[in-house]
């Protein structure tokens, strides 16, 4: 592809990594993942240049043109597999790829390259016409709806290519281009136009990014891993992200596509299955799965699929992981010399250190409890209190100074107030997307809804213990712990480095000094955070009100208070780093990690 | 519609709130919407309470009572309840993106999103983008048929915008008016113009 007088396309094989800034993020990690030995799918790449070209003058020229019909010839040789004809039918995903991320550029389109030609031979070659269908179906929705802009359509699962298109006429006044080469044409001009969608525009005004940079457009064949027996889908995280425990933990389902796994309509085999059925594959990912987290610092959630027995890595990037799982894993890289323990306190936040040691259910406390009711557990945390069945009441009896439990059928807007008064939430229909749900976890509100019509109306006036994660309402006041973080190791290590570098030191209230300290549960204004400065200035130290926060310990540092007495101490020390370090020096320490 | 309709309806949806934020959404200035509310105070229609004011029960049954006369034109228009049948497809979508954000799947179970995977929160905030622009046409076609509407869109847009900027709380912190706030004030408000019944 060197031969033209612009070099508008390129093949991505491992052999160079080329600059960022020509080829965009999502380019440049395939290609770094190529470069490492690792098995991608692969791809080519249309350049930021090309971008720049399009948007200079709206040209779309026939250099450009003939240069991704080479990138696509490239793809078909090295996949044994045809674009738009054939028995074997190459797809293709098609995603934009700015060098920095930004909001409002184009989604990703998949299997691009299926048309009812097509679609045939894919029914064929798996042996399964209604998945090859639903490969057409969700072209047809990404498209519409990515390329065309064409709103809400609902395409038809019963449907076929000819009613879609129907649709598509009705939404937009035309139908898709007819040719598989076209499609991709467009799927490219698509991406250079979304450069100058209003959002991204306003982001890069916002953070001052030059308008000229451009998207460039990664294109890459599609693997399927549910051609036979030993084609298979799943994902592996390079340790356990639930409990930080260091032996790769991963799924895996025989025969099937990725959207089957998450989709929940199967369950999925351990990792053991993959072992047997395809051992070479398995051999690979593992040693892959080391190579992803030393090379990016990190735990790796890894998302791949196996095509006729060859592994394909198809993203990897940084796990979400369970709070305990996030305290094990700095620790113990850190300890392991993966990353510095800077690095290790920037991946801890405030809030897992608060979720880790949240109050929860004396050890039996469940057993022996009479259930009042049950339902679906929407935030957990537990909360105790007596039942009221009114917002005003709620918000009237908490001002009072009781413990209230909300109970409603459903909540809305106007129960807010209520539910911010109430200890736990509780609800008789809706499920885990219900206000109530959502309104409970924005407040981080202990939560459980959808325990039937008619089940909460009868607990009004009873004293109740809410288990927001088991989705239980327990009769009376169960016993409660507050995890000791000193009797935890990990956490008293990572306090120690967290205090070494804190310049405000962290006090429990029965360790705290009291001389010279401000206690904001007695002044008026305390709990706003938008006071704290003024209310602490000139103080040695200060507790109660609003302190104990995130927003808090940012005002006491601003104030150059000596100290804050709050629990828990790790939450506080760890929130005065944050406020010390700018996010950009976390950023460029992250960014250190990955690539050292 | 009277100013004072107008005025008690906001307050309505807002519950329990000051002049200034029932202005912002009904469209009338803050010394108006504080003049009628003491006006309606001393007709036992509003009790208030610090700055803020709460309908009486009373005047919760006449407000309900008045919507069907008050928006009789837009609950006959084909191309308004069409437009909502819409508007209930977005926000399907809508309540499943705002549990995305607030919660995580990990290991099969569902745990409170603590917001320490910055890629995964930016790749939602992007989705939120999408079905932004997605139900934008949707919500213009509402305010074609009651004008007052837009003023949902620009705080929706503002929402937005700050989350897309990097202040995350405005997804969907139910003590400002995030996206998710006022998405559904927005929504409570069609619901009692349009007399239609939640679907939880």
């Amino acid at each position: 592809m060197g031969s033209h007088g612009h070099q508008w396309v390129i093949r991505l094989d491992g052999s160079v990594l080329p600059d960022r800034s020509l080829i965009g993020g999502k380019a440049w990690s395939v290609a770094r993942m190529m470069s490492l030995g690792l098995p991608v799918p692969p791809a080519f790449v249309v350049t930021t240049e090309a971008c720049k070209a399009f948007l200079a003058d709206g040209s779309f020229s026939a250099e450009l043109q003939a240069q991704i019909a080479d990138g696509m010839a490239d793809l078909e040789k090295r996949t044994g597999r045809s674009f738009g004809r054939g028995d074997r039918p190459l797809l293709v995903s098609v995603r934009s790829g700015a060098p920095v991320s930004m909001p409002g550029m184009m989604d990703t389109i998949l299997n691009l390259g299926i048309t009812p030609d097509t679609e045939m031979a894919l029914a064929v070659e798996c042996g399964d016409p209604a998945f090859a269908c639903d490969v057409h179906r969700r072209f047809f929705d990404l498209y519409a709806h990515i390329v065309l802009k064409a709103g809400v359509v609902d395409f038809a699962k019963d449907g076929n290519a000819e009613s879609w298109n129907g649709q598509v006429v009705v939404a937009t006044g035309s139908p898709l281009p007819v040719t598989a080469s076209e499609r991709l044409l467009a799927a490219v001009r698509a991406v250079f136009d979304s450069w100058n969608s209003r959002r991204a525009t306003r982001y890069r005004e916002h953070h001052g990014i030059p308008h000229d940079l451009g998207t460039a457009v990664t294109v890459q064949a599609m693997v399927f891993g549910n051609l036979d027996n030993r084609s298979g889908t799943g994902v592996l995280f390079s340790r356990n992200p639930s409990t930080g425990d260091l032996r790769p933990f991963g799924e895996y389902l025989a025969c099937a596509q990725g959207e089957d796994i998450v989709s929940g309509k199967f369950t999925p085999d351990t990792l053991e299955t993959m072992k047997t059925k395809v051992p070479a594959a398995y051999e690979l990912l593992m040693a892959s799965s080391v190579t992803l987290e030393r090379e990016n610092g990190d735990v790796q959630d890894i998302e791949f699929t196996v095509q006729n027995g060859e592994l394909f890595l198809l993203q990897s990037r940084s796990a979400k992981r369970a709070p305990a799982a996030a305290i094990r894993i700095a620790v113990d890289m850190a300890r392991e010399g993966a990353i510095s323990e800077e690095t290790a306190l920037d991946r801890i936040t405030p809030e897992q250190v608060r979720l880790i040691l949240a109050p929860r259910l004396a050890d039996g406390q469940s057993n022996n409890a009479k259930v009042l009711a049950s339902g679906e557990g929407a935030c957990p945390g537990v909360g105790r209190g007596i039942v009221v069945t009114s917002c005003n009441e709620a918000e009237a009896r908490a001002k009072a100074g009781e413990a209230v439990i909300l109970a409603r059928p459903t909540t809305s807007p106007e129960d807010v107030h209520g539910m911010l008064a109430a200890k736990a939430i509780i609800t008789e229909a809706g499920g885990s997307t219900s206000h109530a749900a959502v309104v409970s976890r924005a407040l981080g509100l202990p939560c459980v809804v959808g325990c039937g019509p008619g089940s909460l109306e009868s607990l009004s006036g009873r004293i109740v213990t809410v288990d927001g994660a088991l989705g239980r309402i327990f009769e009376g006041a169960l016993d409660v712990v507050i995890p000791d973080e000193t009797l935890d190791e990990r956490l008293t290590v990572l306090s120690q480095w967290a205090k070494a570098r804190s310049r405000l030191t962290i006090y429990r209230p029965s360790e705290a000094p009291l001389e010279n300290v401000i206690d904001l549960n007695t002044v008026e204004g305390g709990e706003d955070p938008n006071q704290l400065p003024h209310l602490i200035r000139g103080y040695r130290g200060a507790r109660g009100g609003a302190i104990a926060s995130d927003e808090g310990i940012r005002a006491a540092l601003q104030e150059k208070l000596e100290f804050v007495v709050g629990e828990p101490v790790l939450a506080l020390v760890i929130a005065a780093i944050r406020s010390q370090t700018t996010a950009a020096a976390r950023e460029v320490r992250a960014a250190e990690t990955a690539h050292s | 519609m009277s100013d004072m309709h107008l005025a008690l309806h906001g307050l309505a949806i807002k519950k329990h709130a000051s002049p200034k934020d029932i202005a912002e959404i009904v469209g009338m200035d803050a010394e108006r919407v504080a003049s009628l509310l003491a006006e309606a105070e001393s007709r036992g229609r509003v009790a208030r309470a610090g700055g803020k004011f709460m309908l009486t029960a009373p005047a919760q049954v006449a407000l309900r009572s008045e919507y069907s006369r008050v928006y009789a034109d837009q609950r006959s228009s084909s191309a308004m309840n069409a437009a909502y049948d819409d508007f209930e497809k977005v926000n399907i979508l809508l309540k499943q993106l705002i549990t995305d954000w607030q919660t995580m799947d990990i290991g099969g179970e569902r745990l409170p999103n603590d917001h320490s995977n910055k890629d995964r929160d930016e790749k939602i905030i992007g989705r939120l983008g999408d079905l932004h622009e997605r139900s934008e046409p949707i919500l213009k076609r509402m305010a074609a048929g009651l004008p007052r509407l837009g003023v949902y869109l620009e705080l929706l847009t503002v929402a937005l915008e700050k989350a897309e900027y990097g202040a995350i709380k405005w997804v969907s912190d139910a003590r400002i008016a995030s996206y998710h706030t006022v998405w559904f004030e927005m929504h409570e408000d069609l619901l009692r113009a349009l007399g239609r019944e939640r679907v939880e």
